[in-house]
């Protein structure tokens, strides 16, 4: 029954839709309206409001569907769609401003005159500008009114000038700063939230095991990755994009003539351009810099856009007029002051120490406000003239709250397709499909380019992404991040809209081109940028490094990444420290020798089985290295020909125990039932676990007989590979550990040296106090020696000796022997450190040094940037992990 | 020209807001004053609602009370219409939409206020200035928010109300600017003098749940919500109108009304829980504003439902208007 009425929520949508009715409503009110219907046709024929839902009942999912509403102010994880009305603001105000057109103006008089120049500039200026509103109709129908005339002024081919501005409007909406990134970095957030819970069910069903190996976790994403994630796909599209313009202006000049630039290439010419060009430039890359950099999130980074933009307005308004430039000057100098200051003088607040600290934060004050007065002198400006700054923050609210209302209503929307079973068919249908994730990618990004034709970006990010991209993610096959599944949307969207008959883009274009430009011309025109979509797809679809590289590399360089030890990392590690074994074999095999040959003669026994051991641990290194390389290649050949039963049987397994849980919940509801005597339900729902059994045993049937033998030989062979990597890590591990401890023996000598009047002249002094007191002193001793390594022996005595001294009846004789041992321990101790600190430091120094890298890696505080790039490089490729489940 | 529909039309709009008061005050006499609630008047003749308590005399003529609130609420809008029985609809639907502006207006100098007020008080809290400026007892009452909110922001709110009738600003438009001024001052203190806490985001947070919400009810009129406009562009007035006026009635109000509903329906429901318990966010050194975010949904709710209603009045009469043919 509830299929019934997910079919009458997704009619009641389309119906919705299509009649116009703004679509922030026309989904959570479909959602409303069929709830309200289920419950009522629930409540009236079978005397049970939740009767026709999947689980629960309306009540639950309404409030399901308000709470999801007010998540996306109320909950601290979503702040950054904070950045959202922020870009908008930047992106009208530099619009509005004039400072959008101005480039694009300048661009196309200095590239002009090459052959296809303006067209380049228009898809430069396009995809930097027109990334800020998210939403397609509007940028294209921005970019439509002023450089489609420009083109066709300028005998631009109909065709390719039309193509131009429908492909860039649309490609503005991938490139970073974009809110739709931001969108869909916040879904996919939460998706691989889902899909991680769900991949960790699987691990524990198929595995048995409670916990899932935190390197087999799915890769999460946040509005900076995204923007990263997004940065070089972008650029790539781009670049063909402008290639193709001008590749086909060389062989055919007639489509996109040279435009010859009517005044002089002079003085005055060279400070438009500077003008014109050089602070919005800075300001793009400002933004986006420091969210690359990892300086500032995503959000600070957008007010840093918003109020640059804002500036630059203050002058663009007031051009031509005195003092124009002035607060941009003293926002200029102000940054340059603070810049100095804060490399000069140590500015933090709380942290106020010396009178040089005041005085830099004094003068950083004074900069700070000239900075203030600058920027809302600008504000000020923007207000009275023409009212600019009412009219940009009006759109902005506007723009805002369209895409907040549809954010928030679609997850109603969502709430009600999961109460009416929706997701599970949806994961049925897509895990029932052949092959593994790569068929079920490319359906569902066949159902969004489908999609596309009728539903703009944010519509499909907030309401499509929530329920496809948690399966898709939670595939171990493939094992995608969420970065890559969303730029791949993202791209894949944007064909969309350029494709005919019903692409979005073309759509709009054709509402703003002059007539003189036929349909069929802009529809030509697309085209060619389709093939170049697809082209880019497929690279980018091909190369995932290309999304997933600048993200890690950011974040292991950052200065919240993780140290080597972390689980994720070590798959990475180990190929990068194998290739360095491998290289540095003889180098690092000496090292250890020219310990082995040092006279350790003088330390004492303990310390000196110690080292010796860790020697020949050092040397084992090696062997298990090459230990782990053989049970890998053993496995990966086994690997090739199990996999495929691997795959097919776990898919039969899962079907297995979803029947199990059908039979299960039904059993229950039989039971149930037969304690109110309902015999004509009873049989019925016998008949359905019937049923379900006889599906179940011809599922079991078809479990190929020899799954056990190779499962079984398979586990054999993973549990060896996964013993030597274990033993590796262990090995190695000590070693480096061992060394260190040894050289924190060596160095605490000096600490030793710090307690010797507590300890030589302890028999003394504890004979002429109290007992009391010689306990207390004995204990301060042994808290002293606590912070110094390699004293356990002495405290060992020192201990005993106390213990005795606090007993009615102490032997004091026996104490005092026990505190000459100590003595006796701590000087010798003392002469060998001393010796070992000279002789043998040095070179344990030396052979830390030289280990840093390889067999001591895992125990560093943080990657080097070498291992950091080496490691996202590494990483940013996808594996599969499938056979580990 | 005064239609047959005219005033049945009236009627049934200006109920719809009635009733929204109606239930809007039993709210409050519910979950702050104790009240039975409607729904044990019903529950006490059985219907609807079983009856597992009963009800003692006061309890019952309370529940009356309640009751006959509705009922009011619903003649006045009889009352309304016959007194003002040569009214247009189109007027009546501006006088809603005017209405929810001042709603708006007023919550815009609310959030302004009570945005600037408590960002100071807890700045004051966080550097432990609170109780040498203001002596030990207030100081502590300043930093819990209950005292707060009692104190401190419902005379705000009042006042906020107060500059909202005699100011004729849209007002919510600023928040844009708050929003980005807030945000850059955050950037300025974090990268110049390392400071940052968590107050400072919280009124980013502040100003920005309320400028979406608020600015809703103004895209609306605007024609800021985008459409699907395939077909919609290529509909006549009479059907554009028809679409927006089953759109309303059947999508919009009921959308409000469900987020009202089932944000106040009980005490430990999302709307109500966080306001009566002064709900401040988890790093206790934020500031004290989070229940009131809480309210913005249902204020949002609420203008939104007027919007609508006006929204229905004003096509509806554009099809009485219009010839059919």
């Amino acid at each position: 029954m509830e299929t019934v009425f997910l079919l009458i929520l997704i009619l009641t949508m389309i119906i919705a839709l299509a009649s116009g009715f703004p679509v922030a409503f026309s989904l959570p009110g479909s959602a409303v309206l069929t709830i309200l219907l289920a419950a009522l046709a629930g409540y009236l024929f079978a005397g049970n409001a939740s009767e026709y839902f999947h689980q629960d009942g309306p009540i639950q999912w309404l409030s399901a569907g308000i709470t999801n509403f007010r998540a996306v102010y109320w909950e601290v994880e979503r702040d950054t769609l904070i950045a959202i009305p922020l870009f908008i603001f930047m992106g009208i105000m530099l619009q509005r401003s004039k400072i959008a057109e101005d480039l694009l103006v300048t661009m196309g008089q200095l590239f002009g005159p090459i052959p296809g120049g303006l067209g380049t500039s228009v898809i430069f200026v396009g995809a930097l500008l027109a990334a800020t509103t998210g939403i397609v109709g509007a940028t294209v129908v921005a970019m439509g009114l002023i450089s489609l005339p420009a083109m066709l002024r300028n005998n631009y081919d109909k065709s390719l000038a039309s193509g131009i501005v429908c492909s860039s409007g649309t490609l503005g909406q991938i490139i970073p700063p974009s809110i739709v990134l931001i969108i869909l970095a916040d879904q996919l957030a939460s998706a691989s939230d889902v899909a991680n819970t769900a991949r960790q069910a699987e691990y524990k069903l198929f595995t048995g095991e409670f916990s899932m190996p935190g390197a087999f976790s799915v890769s999460s994403t946040s509005a900076g990755d995204m923007f990263l994630g997004a940065f070089f796909p972008g650029l790539v599209l781009v670049g063909l994009y402008m290639i193709y313009v001008l590749v086909y202006a060389r062989i055919k000049p007639s489509v996109a003539p040279p435009v010859p630039y009517d005044g002089n290439y002079d003085f005055g010419f060279t400070k438009k351009v500077f003008l014109s060009l050089v602070p919005p430039l800075t300001l793009i890359f400002i933004v986006l810099g420091s969210i690359i950099l990892g300086i500032a999130t995503v959000n600070q980074a957008g007010a840093i856009g918003a109020v640059g933009a804002t500036i630059m307005g203050g002058y663009r308004l007031y051009e031509g007029k005195k003092h124009a430039y002035t607060p941009s000057i003293i926002a200029v100098l102000s940054i340059i002051a603070i810049y100095f200051l804060i490399n000069n003088f140590d500015l933090r607040v709380k942290d106020i120490t010396s009178n040089n600290d005041v005085i830099g934060i004094t003068l950083a004050g004074i900069a700070v406000a000239a900075l203030t007065f600058s920027v809302f002198w600008s504000f000020y400006r923007t207000l009275i003239i023409d009212e600019t700054l009412k009219g940009v923050a009006i759109e902005t609210c506007v723009t805002t709250s369209m895409v907040f209302i549809i954010l928030v209503g679609a997850a109603m929307l969502t709430a009600a397709f999961r109460g009416f079973g929706g997701e599970e068919l949806v994961t049925e249908f897509l895990t029932g499909l052949p092959g593994g994730f790569w068929t079920q990618f490319i359906v569902v990004m066949a159902v969004i380019f489908i999609l596309g034709f009728f539903l703009d970006f944010i519509e499909i990010a907030v309401v499509v992404v929530p329920i496809i991209a948690p399966i898709l993610l939670a595939q171990t096959d493939a094992n995608v991040t969420a970065v890559w599944l969303g730029v791949m949307i993202g791209v894949n969207m944007q064909t969309s809209f350029l494709t005919p008959p019903f692409g979005f883009s073309l759509f709009y274009l054709r509402g703003v081109a002059p007539k003189t430009v036929s349909t069929i011309q802009i529809w030509k025109g697309a085209i060619a940028f389709i093939v170049l979509q697809l082209v880019g797809l497929g690279i980018v679809g091909y190369y995932p490094s290309l999304v997933n590289y600048l993200p890690y590399r950011t974040y292991l360089t950052s200065e919240v990444s993780p140290p080597p030890k972390n689980p994720r990392l070590q798959e990475c590690l180990e190929e990068y420290k194998f290739e360095l074994y491998e290289n540095n074999e003889d180098k690092i095999k000496n090292g250890i020798n020219n310990l082995t040959s040092i006279n350790l003669n003088y330390l004492p026994q303990e310390n000196k089985d110690f080292l010796k051991n860790t020697f020949s641990n050092a040397t084992l290194t090696f062997e298990l290295v090459e230990n782990i390389k053989k049970t890998q290649t053993i496995l990966n050949e086994y690997s090739k020909e199990y996999r495929p039963l691997h795959l097919s049987v776990r898919k039969m397994q899962k079907k297995l125990f979803k029947i199990d849980n059908k039979i299960k919940k039904l059993e229950k509801e039989k039971k149930y039932l037969e304690r109110e005597n309902l015999i004509n339900k009873v049989n019925k729902m016998q008949n359905q676990i019937d049923s379900l059994n006889n599906e179940k045993n011809i599922i079991l049937e078809k479990i190929p007989s020899n799954w056990e033998k190779d499962h079984g030989e398979y586990n054999k062979i993973a549990m060896e590979n996964r013993k030597a990597i274990t033993t590796y890590r262990r090995n190695v591990d000590s070693v480096y550990e061992n060394i260190q401890t040894t050289k924190l023996i060596i160095t605490d000598r000096h600490k030793l040296n710090d307690i010797d009047n507590q300890i030589i002249n302890l028999r003394e002094l504890i004979i002429n106090e109290s007992k009391d007191d010689g306990v207390n002193r004995i204990k301060s001793l042994e808290k002293n020696l606590n912070n110094i390594a390699g004293t356990e022996a002495i405290k060992e005595k020192l201990s005993k000796a106390r213990r005795i001294l606090k007993k009615e009846d102490a032997d004091i004789n026996k104490i005092n022997l026990l505190i000459i041992e100590a003595n006796e321990i701590y000087s010798l101790e003392k002469i060998w450190r001393e010796k070992a600190e000279k002789e043998l430091l040095p070179q344990l120094n030396n052979f830390d040094n030289s280990i840093k890298n390889t067999i001591g890696l895992r125990l560093q505080e943080k990657l080097t940037k070498e291992q950091a790039k080496y490691v996202a490089a590494c990483r940013s490729i996808h594996k599969d992990i499938s056979l580990n489940f | 020209m005064i239609n047959n529909f005219n005033n049945p039309i009236r009627i049934f709009s200006w109920s719809i807001i009635f009733l929204t008061f109606a239930f809007l005050i039993n709210n409050i006499l519910n979950f702050w004053y104790n009240f039975p609630g409607v729904d044990r008047f019903f529950a006490n003749y059985n219907i609807f609602f079983e009856n597992n308590k009963e009800l003692t005399t006061i309890e019952f003529y309370k529940s009356w009370l309640q009751f006959l609130i509705y009922i009011i609420a619903i003649l006045v809008s009889f009352a309304y219409v016959n007194l003002y029985n040569k009214v247009e609809i189109e007027k009546d639907s501006e006088y809603l939409s005017n209405f929810s502006a001042y709603i708006i207006r007023s919550c815009f100098w609310g959030v302004l206020i009570i945005g600037i007020v408590d960002m100071i008080l807890s700045f004051l809290r966080v550097e432990d200035f609170l109780i040498p400026l203001f002596g030990e007892s207030l100081g502590m009452n300043l930093g819990k928010s209950a005292f707060r909110g009692t104190f401190i922001h419902f005379p705000l709110m009042i006042l906020a109300f107060i500059i909202g009738y005699f100011t004729r600003t849209l007002g919510f438009f600023w928040l844009a600017f708050l929003v980005v001024i807030a945000e850059f001052q955050i950037v300025v203190a974090r990268f110049i003098f390392s400071y940052e806490q968590t107050f400072m985001g919280d009124l980013v947070r502040f100003w920005y749940g309320s400028l979406f919400l608020f600015a809703s009810s103004y895209a609306l009129i605007k024609e800021g919500h985008v459409r699907v406009d395939i077909l919609y562009t290529n509909f006549s007035e009479r059907g554009k109108a028809w679409s927006n006026l089953l759109g309303s009635l059947l999508l919009g109000i009921p959308i409000c009304a469900t987020i009202l509903l089932r944000g106040m329906w009980c005490q430990q429901c999302i709307l109500n829980a966080p306001i009566k318990s002064f709900e401040q966010s988890m790093s206790g050194y934020g500031m004290q504003v989070k229940y009131i975010m809480a309210g913005f949904l249902a204020i949002y709710a609420l203008t939104m439902l007027i919007q609508f209603t006006s929204f229905f009045m004003n096509n509806s009469s554009k099809l009485l208007k219009t010839d059919p043919s």
